[in-house]
């Protein structure tokens, strides 16, 4: 489509200048068909994982802000990360720490999850949609008769579709022991006692007429039992991978990874991967107080599972195709807290991009000593959506219509551009 | 040194002269002390009765102190110092040879009578201290003496602290010995001593209310070495240097130094102290009931219990000691108010009890305590605080546990316990419990969880709540469901009342206002209604005028030619997709409107008609699609028109325009619906779910002329009509509360402000008004919960944009922070509004404009424009003159003062037509399938389908007193409204002459599912805050739902597994997929009800379809499975109670094939649930203030396993044949016609 341009009675000198800028450089559009989204709800802290300074010391008088782990080197030369992600550190060249995410919310963990999901703040008029329902809203599933959107974790507002409706929200699982809710029958109902029932339900439909809502709802329904029967769902059983790879993946969160690597297979556009296993240390990544004494558990955890999906994505040969994202709300200062843990910062913090056919450069964005500001680069919410889209060749200039409101995907967002070759 | 003479020291003033001293004896009628021998000599004391008294004064104020009668040996204006904030008082040391200092071998006794204001657990305050004062120049362990008071958990302790001089050059050290018992908490007030005799560690005594307080030496241990005696400074209610931490925040009375040991009996005799009356007398309660009283005034702030006893407020009877929840506080016309936080709840009976040794329970969620004929027989401690959820599970074996039927304490109540001998007859029984109080500085939720007495008596093992009557309540917890069940009911007879007696104090008001509603109607034109055209059915007025529009549409339909162009097939979606968003309605962008033949025609700003019919060439329509110039091209955003959509229109405008006002989806009218189909509908349309087999067998046992109408009249009778009403306004008004902080847009649960107004039958002109007044509880359930939107810059102006769709058909979101391209309304107009919802003007916020950068980026002129300056203020202004004019406000508001009042009068106002007719059009909404405006919430952009009938509607609702069931029954009887569905529609088309199926809400399948399977509806309560220890603010309960518009999202953005509701959730689930929201972020009045994979799935695998379709001891299709009855009439019935019909033919052979084997055996006889006693057990319980403990974790997964699993299937049906009838109930749940309105 041809560049419009103002009427010419209405460009205005004030005006005319913004036009250049924005216009002129049309933004890069990558070639990922699939988003593995972990989310680390609660907060992680980037000073103890991917963005490292000099050790700090919460148990002297008084605290000294710092690190709370050593760091080490990676595969890519000057890019340090925390001791405890040592099977990540050689896979660096693969990713890009993101240091440089900021926003102003720090108090609030659901208006900040809600932020981090949305992309945007709360408006009192339109309800947003999550980074999930709106890749699954603009691209669909990957194959025919999957969802688009699938949830390894607890349903909330933030996750749901918003303005998109229901139809674009998510299929959920809590842990992948449970399988995903409506779609796993009960336990008391094997496969011949529901082909039974569907028998017995086959006699009381009335062939709906065609095109009416009721025989929408009859589609849906063919639907649903084609998607709770055996072809989808032996997506979810994890014991057909081989036992040494269930083993390197890790525990339950890694499960979850190795979930969503055979639910990108399947066909899903969008998984996001809940982190949420927060008896490890009490807190999970909210690591206020003692929460900090066993954060190093979660983070190998985290290191385990996050190495064996990145190195299990290349050798099925989907990591190029296959964006991988770790999200979270916020991070924490360098300052240690009363109780020896740490409390939030939203003025700087780390997410983590790999895969999904970017350039890669393991760390983009400096921070300063403390990880507190960013020094350069800084990257706003919206930019960190901007990018998910672009690489998931999304069209940033496309609008979404809330009834007969045009909504922009992003809020201004801009992708970063060094990760586009 | 040796003191016998009395020291007064007047620093800086003058000296008094000394006073002989006899002990006690002689001294001011003020003291308490009665006359007795004693060796000690009073070296400074202090009264606080006049000045001048010993020492310098800092920010010390007087009240009242103990006083008689409570406190006998005190005169009755006896005053006392408060000290808070570091006030505090300063002797200076007298000298060397002076009466402050005490050496080796020298007595001395510190007393006070102290009245505790706030006191943390670990905390030393200072009542009496010299040294430490923080004075330059002096050692740092200087502490000659002090008397402090340590504050614990149970009450505070008494301490002594003294440094011993330093040996041979090194520092003193502390020695400091605390009592191990301590005082009651609360604000009584108390006498302490200290007496000691320097260098004999063992002489330690200490006193608590003239009893000695055992105690230990708990630092530096005891010495015989000297004490430090220099000239450091005595300070009262201060000292280590003023430091925060051991200020003393109270009062203080009768403040004595005295060398020499005072005699325990001395001191014994010190505390004259007569228990208060009764504050509630035998007489007063009346025969078998318990008197309850409600006392709302005199408490004090602190979480200490009052000094007086306070006076009822309010009080009502019950029959036993068992509480839940008082009855509501109603201000104003009837809404929720708050009550005063903390109250006291008091409860007084006069009980029969045989002879005995009997066990009595207390439990309670705030400090309660119990009297027997006047003795305090048990209490409860204040609750402790909120631990930011580092608190612990408590143990399954720490749970109280007092006989095999004895219900386990529920999360959050204190309990006690003991065993009692009472003689044989009456006793007096009086429970007090203080609800509410402090959570740190804020206010805890004023709830009284499970607030108990029970009683075992002697020799059984069994426990009854406590009652004065002849009835027993088991306290058990199937004792405890009934009870509770019963006491809800009789909870909300109290509730109606106290509504009804505020709406009648009001009623002067609003009689004028129904009188200046009859003037108005009297002086305008009455909307006629039309002759019928022959051959229309009719039953009532408003198929007169659906049949009259009818038949004219019928008309231009007929005009257009057989094989022209299509409009609503063909020109109509261009238009809508390609024009509408920027000419339709009022506002349009170059003054073109494309919504009519007549806009068209018009055309706009400088390019001529956009349509002359018949001629394509001079329309400019075409020419603008047509144009390669960017700057002009149509539309201006936005894919282009396709070569055939532009050849399309140039062949309908040559062909001559052709442009009926409604597509004819069908020539004629279909007939009434059948019966069943009919009461089906009518259930679902006014009480939100299917008719149970007694309604269906009362409508058929009606005369067939008279049934239909009899029914509508018993279903607008019935109180479900409330709930059905309720996520309909939920979602209208935005209702958003969050169980945990207050967060996205969340508003306060004004949820139980809308019920009550649903269940009260509230003109809708009264429920605007109280609405828009904002009034009553925030948190806890009355409009002023509206008011509220957290984390928005501009929360009233998004309550303008509500209030304006919601009432008067007015779209204004896009000016909260623009000009719309397609509305009318100005960023002015909303801010107007805002400022008239606030009383105040209102500042348009700098954080959420539009930047007219981003405007301008990359287009043609922007189509929306900035009319407000961020940061400018707006003044109150009835933005609407056309509705009416503002005037009006002030002539018809209550207080024509209040900008709300104003406002709900304009909006309320008979004069603003709009009003009536936009309330009157969401009735014929939604029950009709479709507005007779479309969209209901935005009149801009859609024009009435049937203006005359819609005066006449709106005309009616007045004539009502804005009764919405006049209207709702106007359409219900309506040939209109009972016609049967025609199949083929996908939505009910604007000439309503056949109703589409309509897809269910949310409510309506769930509620629905529940009545059909009688299965209990039974979910957590809604609250991650069970125990109460949170501040208010931070979380409230939204109750145990009973339906399922009480739910509300789980609110676990923190994905954390333990702050999760499995139950709650598992319905959640359900009614998401079919379109209901948890968090209602925005406004709406139209739900999604498109379909998709996840409303079957969810339905037929789902966790809750597992509780509905197995068939458990307390499913409704187990007993009718039970009865005796032909496997056929079993069928028949399990249609009629799951889909309100009878099954055809072939569904009859094939499902009575299927349940006919093992059908004549089903039946065993087991009696149910036997083995339950064998899995009693405690409710160990997860709240916000154990959330991080890992076992709960543990146990939330436990209990989403449980939840999963579902009840266990009954055992007195044959396995295999109960499997095969929950396959025929799976079956019939999952029929899509379950999901559509017939």
């Amino acid at each position: 489509m041809q560049r419009r341009t103002f009427l010419k009675l209405a460009a205005t000198a004030s005006l005319a200048p913004a036009v250049s800028a924005a216009a002129e450089t049309a933004p890069p559009l990558g070639k990922a068909e699939h988003c593995i989204f972990i989310w680390l709800g609660g907060g992680m802290a980037q000073i103890d994982t991917f963005d490292p300074k000099s050790l700090g010391d919460a148990k002297s008088k008084p605290k000294r802000p710092g690190s709370y782990y050593g760091s080490i080197e990676t595969s890519v030369p000057g890019v340090r990360v925390c001791e405890h992600l040592s099977k990540v550190a050689p896979l660096v060249d693969r990713l890009t720490i993101v240091r440089t995410v900021n926003h102003r919310v720090i108090d609030e963990h659901a208006f900040a999850t809600n932020l981090v999901h949305t992309g945007r703040t709360t408006s009192g008029n339109i309800a947003y949609p999550s980074i999930g329902s709106l890749v699954a809203h603009q691209r669909g599933a990957a194959a025919p008769g999957v969802p688009a959107y699938m949830l390894i974790g607890y349903p909330n507002a933030s996750r749901g579709p918003g303005y998109l409706g229901a139809k674009h929200g998510f299929i959920y699982l809590v842990d992948t022991g449970a399988g995903p809710a409506g779609f796993t029958l009960p336990e008391f109902v094997p496969a011949d006692r529901m082909h039974r029932r569907q028998q017995l339900l086959a006699s009381l439909k009335h062939p709906a007429t065609a095109g009416s809502l009721m025989a929408d709802y009859e589609q849906a329904q063919a639907e649903a039992m084609r998607l709770a029967g055996p072809g989808f769902m032996k997506n979810f059983q994890l014991t057909t991978e081989p036992a040494e790879l269930r083993t390197r993946y890790g525990g339950e969160f890694g499960q979850r990874c190795l979930l969503a690597r055979r639910l990108v297979q399947a066909g899903v556009r969008f998984i996001e991967v809940s982190h949420n296993l927060n008896f490890i240390n009490g807190t999970g990544w909210d690591t206020h107080n003692a929460g900090q004494l066993n954060q190093h558990i979660l983070i190998q955890e985290l290191d385990t599972a996050l190495a064996a999906l990145i190195a299990d994505l290349e050798a099925q040969k989907l990591l190029d195709k296959t964006l991988v994202v770790v999200a979270t709300e916020f991070g924490r200062p360098a300052a240690f807290d009363g109780g020896g843990g740490r409390g939030h910062q939203g003025t700087a913090f780390s997410l983590v991009l790999a895969g999904g056919g970017l350039r890669h450069c393991g760390a983009y964005g400096v921070t300063d000593e403390l990880a507190k500001l960013p020094l350069d680069k800084p990257v706003s919410i919206p930019d960190f959506h901007a990018t998910l889209h672009a690489a998931l060749g999304i069209n940033l200039a496309g609008e979404i219509y809330a009834g007969t409101r045009p909504v922009p995907i992003t809020d201004g967002g801009q992708p970063i551009a060094a990760l586009f070759a | 040194m040796n003191g016998l003479s009395v020291l007064i020291v007047l620093l800086g003033l003058a000296a008094a002269a000394p006073e002989p001293d006899s002990g006690a004896a002689g001294e001011p009628q003020n003291d308490s002390s009665p006359a007795l021998k004693s060796e000690a000599r009073t070296v400074a004391r202090w009264t606080f009765e006049s000045e001048p008294e010993p020492g310098v004064q800092t920010k010390i104020t007087f009240d009242a102190g103990p006083r008689p009668p409570a406190y006998p040996g005190f005169a009755p204006d006896n005053r006392a110092a408060a000290f808070s904030n570091g006030a505090t008082l300063l002797l200076a040391d007298d000298g060397p040879d002076g009466q402050l200092r005490f050496a080796q071998g020298d007595s001395l006794t510190l007393e006070a009578w102290v009245r505790v204001g706030e006191l943390k657990p670990g905390r030393y305050a200072y009542l009496i201290g010299k040294g430490r004062s923080g004075k330059r120049g002096l050692p740092e362990k200087n502490q000659n003496y002090a008397l402090r008071l340590k504050g614990d958990a149970k009450g505070p302790r008494i301490s002594f602290l003294f440094a011993s001089q330093s040996a041979s050059g090194k520092p003193g050290e502390w020695h400091r010995w605390t009592s191990t018992e301590g005082f009651q908490p609360g604000s009584a007030w108390h006498h302490v001593a200290v007496s000691y005799t320097f260098g004999k560690p063992e002489s330690v005594r200490g006193y608590i209310d003239g009893r000695e307080a055992p105690g230990a030496w708990d630092l530096g241990g005891a010495t015989r070495r000297p004490p430090v005696a220099d000239a450091d400074d005595l300070l009262l209610a201060s000292g280590n240097a003023g430091a925060q931490g051991n200020r003393f925040e109270g009062w203080l009375d009768e403040v004595a130094i005295r060398r020499g040991l005072v005699q325990p009996e001395e001191l014994k005799a010190r505390f004259a102290f007569v228990p208060p009356p009764p504050p509630v007398s035998r007489e007063a309660v009346p025969h078998g009931q318990v008197l309850v009283q409600i006392c709302e005034n005199g408490l004090p702030t602190a979480n200490v219990w009052p000094v007086e006893p306070p006076a009822a407020t309010e009080s009502y009877e019950q029959e036993a000691f068992g509480f839940f929840e008082m009855p509501q506080k109603y201000v104003d016309t009837g809404v929720r108010g708050d009550r005063a936080n903390p109250l006291l709840l008091r409860a007084a009976a006069v009980v029969n009890l045989p002879a005995g040794k009997h066990r009595f329970l207390l439990r309670a969620r705030g400090a309660s305590r119990l009297f027997v004929d006047g003795q305090l027989l048990l209490r409860t401690n204040f609750p402790t605080g909120d631990d930011g959820g580092h608190g612990k599970v408590k143990p399954a074996e720490d749970y109280l546990d007092l006989g095999p039927d004895f219900r386990f304490a529920p999360a959050g109540e204190g309990e006690s316990w003991c065993a009692f001998d009472v003689a044989a007859g009456e006793h007096f029984v009086i429970l007090e419990t203080l609800v509410g109080g402090l959570v740190g500085k804020s206010k805890r939720r004023p709830e009284l969880g499970e607030t108990v007495v029970a009683l075992s008596t002697s020799g059984t093992d069994a426990w009854q709540l406590l009652s004065p009557g002849a009835r027993h309540f088991p306290y058990t917890d199937r004792g405890w469901a009934a009870y509770a069940a019963e006491r809800r009911q009789a909870l909300d007879v109290l509730n109606s009342r106290a509504r009804a007696v505020l709406r009648e104090a009001h009623a002067p008001y609003w009689n004028r206002r129904r009188e200046t509603a009859r003037t108005y109607l009297a002086q305008t034109p009455e909307v006629p209604v039309p002759a019928l055209p022959a051959g229309a059915p009719a039953q009532n007025a408003i198929d007169h005028f659906l049949a009259v529009r009818l038949a004219a549409a019928r008309e231009q339909v007929a005009a257009v030619p057989a094989d022209g162009v299509n409009f609503f097939q063909g020109v109509l979606p261009i238009l809508e997709t390609k024009c509408f968003a920027c000419h339709r309605g009022s506002k349009v962008q170059g003054g073109l409107r494309l919504d009519s033949l007549a806009g068209a025609r018009n055309g706009g700003e400088g390019y001529g008609p956009a349509v002359v019919p018949g001629h394509p060439e001079s329309s400019s329509l075409l020419e603008r699609v047509r144009s390669t110039d960017p700057d002009t091209v149509m539309p201006p955003k936005g894919e282009l028109l396709t070569k055939e959509q532009i050849v399309l229109l140039e062949r309908w405008i040559r062909e001559g325009a052709h442009w009926p006002e409604f597509q004819l989806q069908r020539a004629t009218v279909t007939p009434v619906c059948d019966d069943l189909a009919f009461l089906r509908r009518l259930a679902l349309d006014t009480v939100g779910v299917v008719p149970s087999l007694e309604e269906i067998a009362a409508f058929q046992s009606d005369p067939p002329a008279t049934r239909r109408a009899s029914a509508v009249d018993r279903y607008l009778a019935d109180p479900r009509w409330a709930e059905h009403w309720m996520g309909y306004w939920q979602d209208v008004l935005a209702e958003n509360p969050n169980i945990l902080n207050p967060t996205l847009n969340n508003t306060g649960p004004f949820r139980w402000w809308i019920h009550e107004s649903l269940v009260d039958d509230k003109p809708m002109d009264l429920f605007v008004t109280e609405l828009v007044r904002m009034r009553g509880s925030e948190r806890f359930g009355g409009p002023a919960g509206f008011a509220v939107a957290s984390q928005n810059d501009a929360p009233l102006a998004t309550k303008g944009t509500i209030v304006s769709t919601a009432f008067l058909g007015i779209e204004m979101k896009c000016a909260r922070c623009h000009d719309a391209p397609a509305h009318a309304s100005k960023q002015a107009d909303l801010f107007g509004l805002a400022a008239l919802l606030a009383a105040a003007p209102v500042e348009v916020p700098k954080t959420s404009s539009v930047s007219l950068d981003k405007l301008s980026a990359g287009g043609r002129m922007p189509l929306i424009e900035v009319t407000l300056k961020p940061g400018s203020r707006v003044e109150p202004r009835w933005p609407f003159p056309e509705l009416c004019d503002e005037s009006l406000g002030a002539a018809l508001a209550e207080d024509p003062q209040d900008t709300r009042d104003r406002l709900a009068a304009l909006i309320t106002a008979p004069q603003n037509a709009r009003f009536a007719q936009v309330i009157a059009n969401r009735i014929w909404q939604r029950l009709m399938g479709r507005g007779l405006v479309d969209p209901v919430d935005d009149w801009e952009h859609g024009r009435a389908s049937h203006p005359e009938l819609l005066g006449w509607l709106g005309r009616e609702l007045v004539r009502s007193g804005y009764q919405a069931k006049t209207i709702a029954r106007l359409v219900l009887n309506s040939h209109a409204y009972q016609r049967a569905a025609d199949p083929a529609l996908r939505e009910t088309g604007p000439l309503f002459v056949a109703p589409a199926a309509r897809r269910l809400s949310a409510e309506q399948v769930v509620d629905s599912l529940f009545v059909v399977t009688g299965k209990p509806f039974r979910v957590e309560e809604v609250n991650l805050d069970v125990d109460g220890r949170r501040d208010l603010k931070n979380s409230i309960s939204l109750g145990r739902p009973t339906r399922c518009w009480m739910l509300a999202s789980t609110s676990n953005e923190r994905d954390r597994p333990s702050l999760a509701l499995p139950r709650v959730q598992a319905v959640a689930d359900v009614m998401q997929a079919f379109g209901w929201r948890g968090a209602r972020q925005d406004a709406a009045s139209v739900r999604d009800t498109a379909a998709n994979a996840l409303q079957p799935a969810i339905l037929a695998n789902g966790t809750m379809s597992i509780w509905l379709t197995r068939l458990s001891d307390d499913h409704a299709v187990t007993q009718l499975a039970l009865q005796d009855q032909p496997v056929e009439t079993l069928l028949e019935r399990l249609f009629l109670r799951i889909l309100t019909r009878k099954p055809t033919a072939q569904e009859r052979a094939a499902l009575v094939d299927y349940l006919r084997p093992g059908y004549a055996s089903r039946r065993r006889d087991v009696r149910p649930s036997a083995a339950s006693a064998a899995t009693r057990g405690p409710k160990r319980y997860v709240s916000w203030s154990n959330h991080l403990d890992p076992e709960s974790t543990v146990l939330r997964q436990q209990e989403e396993v449980a939840a999963r699993r579902g009840d266990p299937p009954t055992e007195r049906l044959a396995p295999a044949w109960r499997e095969r009838l929950e396959d025929v109930v799976w079956a019939l749940v999952n029929a899509p016609e379950f999901v559509f309105s017939p």
